[in-house]
C-alpha cells in the first residue's frame, strides 16, 4: 500500500506543478517538471531510494519558484505537500522493508497514514489561515521577522540534532 | 562510470553529509529567505508544512532506549533440516516507543521458515512484546548474542539505536553416517585392548603363531596336531592381540579443491565422511584427533570416547573452506601422533598432495586417503555435451593416475563417488584390512 501511495504522491506532485506551469503557458518548464517526475518514479521503482532526498529538494524548489511563474499558490502548496509525502513515505517504505512481518506492516501503515493526514490537514489549515491575514510590513520589519523565523527554525533543528 | 552511477555516488555523498533534518532545515531557510526577499507571503507560507513536519518529529521523538531482551531457544543441538523455535521477549523500561525496529541478526546458514526475525512495533512504557519464529539451517554454529533495536520518531528524523544482549546458542551438527568397522593396521598401537590387530601374540581372536606350552595356558589353546608331531613338547596357539590405536583425521578444507562454480562445494561430503570415520573409530575405543585444514586451521587434540566425539562434532559443525593453498605447512605433531600411527586424509585431492603423503609415509605413518570424487561431482552438473564428456574423461584419467601413484607409495586410497551414500560406497574398502585387499589385487593380477 505504501508503495502505491508513493507513486500517487510523486504523480500528484509532478502533475500539479506541470498543470500550473502549462496553464500559464510555460510549456518547456512544464515538460521538464513532468520528465523530472517520471525520472523520480523510475528511480523509485528501480529501488534507488537514495535519490528521494535530491528529488524532494528539487520539487520543493520548483514549487517555490513556480510562484514567480504566476502558478496558483494552492498548486504550489500541493507540490510541496505531495513531494514531502513522497519523500517521507520512501523513508517509511525502506523501514517497512526491514521487517517481514505483515501484521506489523499493516499496523504501522495505518498509524503512519493517520499521522500524515493530520499533518496535511494542519498544514492546509495553517496555510489558509496565514494567507487570509493581511499585514503590511516594511522591509526592515519583514527582515526582522525572517531572522526571528530562522532563529526559531535553527533552535528547533539544534534541539532535534541533539536528540540524534 | 555511467552518468546514473556518478549521480548515485554523488547522492550517496550528499545523503551521508546531510541528514534529513539538515535537508529540511536548508529547504526551509531557502523558502523563507526567498519569500522575505521577494516580499511574497505566499512563498513564506509554503514553508509551513515543513515546519510542522519538524515540530511533529520533535514532539514525539524517542528518548534514551531502556530495553531488555530475553531469549529461549527450543533446542541447542539439531541436525540439518530440523526446526528450532526461537522465542523473544523485549521489555521497555523507559518511555513509550512509537516505532521501534527489533532485529535479530542471523547468519547466512540459518533460514527463517515461519514468523519473522525482525519486528517493527510500538512498545508502551513498562510493557513487553513477545514473539517467536522458527529456524532451519545447514551445518554450523551460531551464538545469539544480541538483538538490535532502532527507535525512531514518526518521520525518521531522530534515531536511537541500542544493542540488547541476549544468550542462546544453536549448533547444527553434520549428519552422521554409520560405518560399522574401519579396518586400519597401524604399525604401532596403544596398550589398551581394542579391535586393531597389534602384530603381537597374546589373547585375541585371529591366529598369530605357535609357541611352547607355558603354565597357565588354557587347554583349549593347545594345538594338538602340531604337538603330536613333536616329541614331548606341547605347543599352544598364540592369537594376535587387539588394541586401540592413535588415529589422526586430516580434513582438507582448501577452497581450491573443494569449491566449484555456482556456489557448489564438495566439502559437505568431506565433512560427512569425517563424521562417519571419527564416530566409527571412537566407538571402537581408538584415540582419535582431528585436524581441519581450511578457513581456520584447527587441531582437535586426540582423545577417547563420547566426549571426544562431541568435541569433534562441534569442530566439524564450524568447519569452513578457506584460501589455504597447499599442504606444505601441514605438520603432524609428534607428541599428539607418534610415528607409525594411522593418519586418514579426507580430501578431494587436487594433485599437490603426493609429496606430502610420501613424506608422511617415510616418517612411518600408515596412511589412508578417502577422496570424494570431484570429477563425477562436477560432471553431473555440467551436462553431457561431447566437450564436457571429453574433459571429464581427461580429468578422470588424471585422477586415476594420481590414485595409482598414491597406492604405489603405500597409501590406501579410496575413491568415493558422492552420488552414493558414504557407508554404501566405502563399505567394501573400509571393512577389510588393506593387506587383504592387496592380496586380492595380486590374485586378480595373476589371473
Amino acid at each position: 500500500m505504501t508503495r502505491n501511495f508513493i507513486y500517487a504522491s510523486i504523480l500528484a506532485c509532478a502533475g500539479t506543478l506541470t498543470y500550473g506551469l502549462a496553464a500559464n503557458d510555460y510549456i518547456p518548464p512544464s515538460i521538464t517538471v513532468a520528465l523530472l517526475g517520471i525520472a523520480w518514479i523510475v528511480l523509485f521503482a528501480r529501488g534507488l531510494h537514495r535519490f528521494s532526498g535530491f528529488a524532494f529538494a528539487v520539487f520543493i524548489i520548483l514549487s517555490s519558484v513556480s510562484l514567480w511563474a504566476d502558478v496558483s499558490p494552492v498548486l504550489a502548496l500541493a507540490g510541496v505537500i505531495f513531494s514531502l509525502l513522497a519523500w517521507d513515505l520512501t523513508r517509511f517504505h525502506q523501514r517497512l522493508q526491514m521487517t517481514n512481518s505483515q501484521q506489523d506492516t499493516r499496523k504501522m501503515e495505518r498509524a503512519h497514514f493517520a499521522r500524515l493526514t493530520l499533518l496535511i490537514g494542519l498544514s492546509l489549515l495553517g496555510y489558509f489561515a496565514v494567507t487570509r491575514i493581511q499585514v503590511t510590513l516594511t522591509f526592515g520589519s519583514a527582515a526582522l521577522l525572517a531572522l526571528l523565523g530562522i532563529w526559531g527554525i535553527s533552535a528547533l533543528v539544534y534541539r532535534l540534532r541533539s536528540h540524534e | 562510470m555511467s552518468r546514473i552511477a556518478l549521480l548515485a555516488a554523488l547522492m550517496g555523498v550528499t545523503r551521508n553529509c546531510m541528514s534529513r533534518i539538515a535537508l529540511l532545515a536548508a529547504l526551509m531557510y531557502l523558502i523563507i529567505l526567498a519569500g522575505v526577499g521577494m516580499l511574497n507571503g505566499a512563498m513564506v507560507a509554503l514553508a509551513l508544512p515543513l515546519v510542522l513536519y519538524l515540530l511533529a518529529g520533535l514532539w514525539r521523538g524517542p528518548e534514551e532506549l531502556r530495553l531488555t531482551a530475553e531469549r529461549t531457544v527450543s533446542a541447542e543441538r539439531i541436525a540439518p533440516g530440523d526446526s528450532v523455535i526461537v522465542e523473544l521477549k523485549v521489555t521497555n523500561h523507559g518511555e513509550a516507543l512509537e516505532q521501534v525496529l527489533l532485529h535479530d541478526p542471523l547468519p547466512a546458514f540459518l533460514t527463517v521458515v515461519e514468523g519473522s526475525s525482525s519486528r517493527l512495533v510500538s512498545i508502551p512504557a513498562n510493557e513487553s512484546i513477545s514473539w517467536s519464529y522458527t529456524l532451519q539451517g545447514r551445518r554450523g554454529s551460531h551464538y545469539f548474542g544480541e538483538i538490535k533495536a532502532t527507535a525512531e520518531d514518526h518521520w525518521g528524523l531522530i534515531i536511537k539505536r541500542a544493542v540488547l544482549p541476549t544468550s542462546g546458542q544453536l549448533l547444527i551438527l553434520p549428519p552422521v553416517s554409520r560405518v560399522r568397522h574401519i579396518a586400519i593396521q597401524p604399525r604401532q598401537t596403544r596398550v589398551y585392548s581394542g579391535v586393531i590387530p597389534a602384530h603381537q601374540g597374546g589373547t585375541g581372536i585371529e591366529f598369530f603363531g605357535l609357541r611352547e606350552y607355558q603354565m597357565g595356558d588354557s587347554p583349549h589353546h593347545i594345538n594338538w596336531r602340531v604337538s603330536a608331531r613333536q616329541d614331548g613338547v606341547i605347543y599352544s596357539n598364540e592369537y594376535e592381540q587387539e588394541r586401540v590405536a592413535d588415529v589422526g583425521i586430516v580434513l582438507d578444507g582448501r577452497r581450491r579443491v573443494n569449491d566449484f562454480s555456482g556456489g557448489r562445494s564438495i566439502f559437505e561430503d568431506s565433512v560427512l565422511a569425517a563424521v562417519a570415520v571419527s564416530s566409527s573409530l571412537l566407538s571402537e575405543g581408538n584415540r582419535v584427533g582431528l585436524f581441519i585444514y581450511g578457513k581456520r586451521n584447527k587441531w582437535t587434540s586426540p582423545g577417547y570416547g563420547k566426549y571426544q566425539r562431541e568435541r569433534i562434532m562441534q569442530d566439524l559443525a564450524l568447519a569452513e573452506t578457506g584460501e589455504t593453498q597447499n599442504f606444505k605447512s601441514l605438520i603432524i605433531p609428534r607428541r599428539l601422533f607418534p610415528p607409525n600411527s594411522q593418519i586418514i586424509l579426507i580430501s578431494p585431492l587436487g594433485g599437490g598432495e603426493l609429496n606430502l603423503l610420501s613424506q608422511l609415509r617415510t616418517r612411518g605413518f600408515q596412511l589412508m586417503v578417502i577422496s570424494p570424487d570431484p570429477v563425477s561431482f562436477e560432471a553431473r552438473v555440467l551436462g553431457d555435451s561431447p566437450s564436457v564428456k571429453l574433459a571429464a574423461r581427461i580429468a578422470r584419467l588424471q585422477r586415476e593416475l594420481l590414485l595409482r601413484e598414491l597406492r604405489h607409495a603405500g597409501v590406501q586410497a579410496i575413491n568415493w563417488d558422492v552420488a552414493l551414500p558414504f557407508e554404501q560406497a566405502v563399505r567394501a574398502s573400509l571393512s577389510r584390512p588393506p593387506a587383504f585387499l592387496r592380496a586380492i589385487q595380486r590374485g586378480r593380477g595373476a589371473g
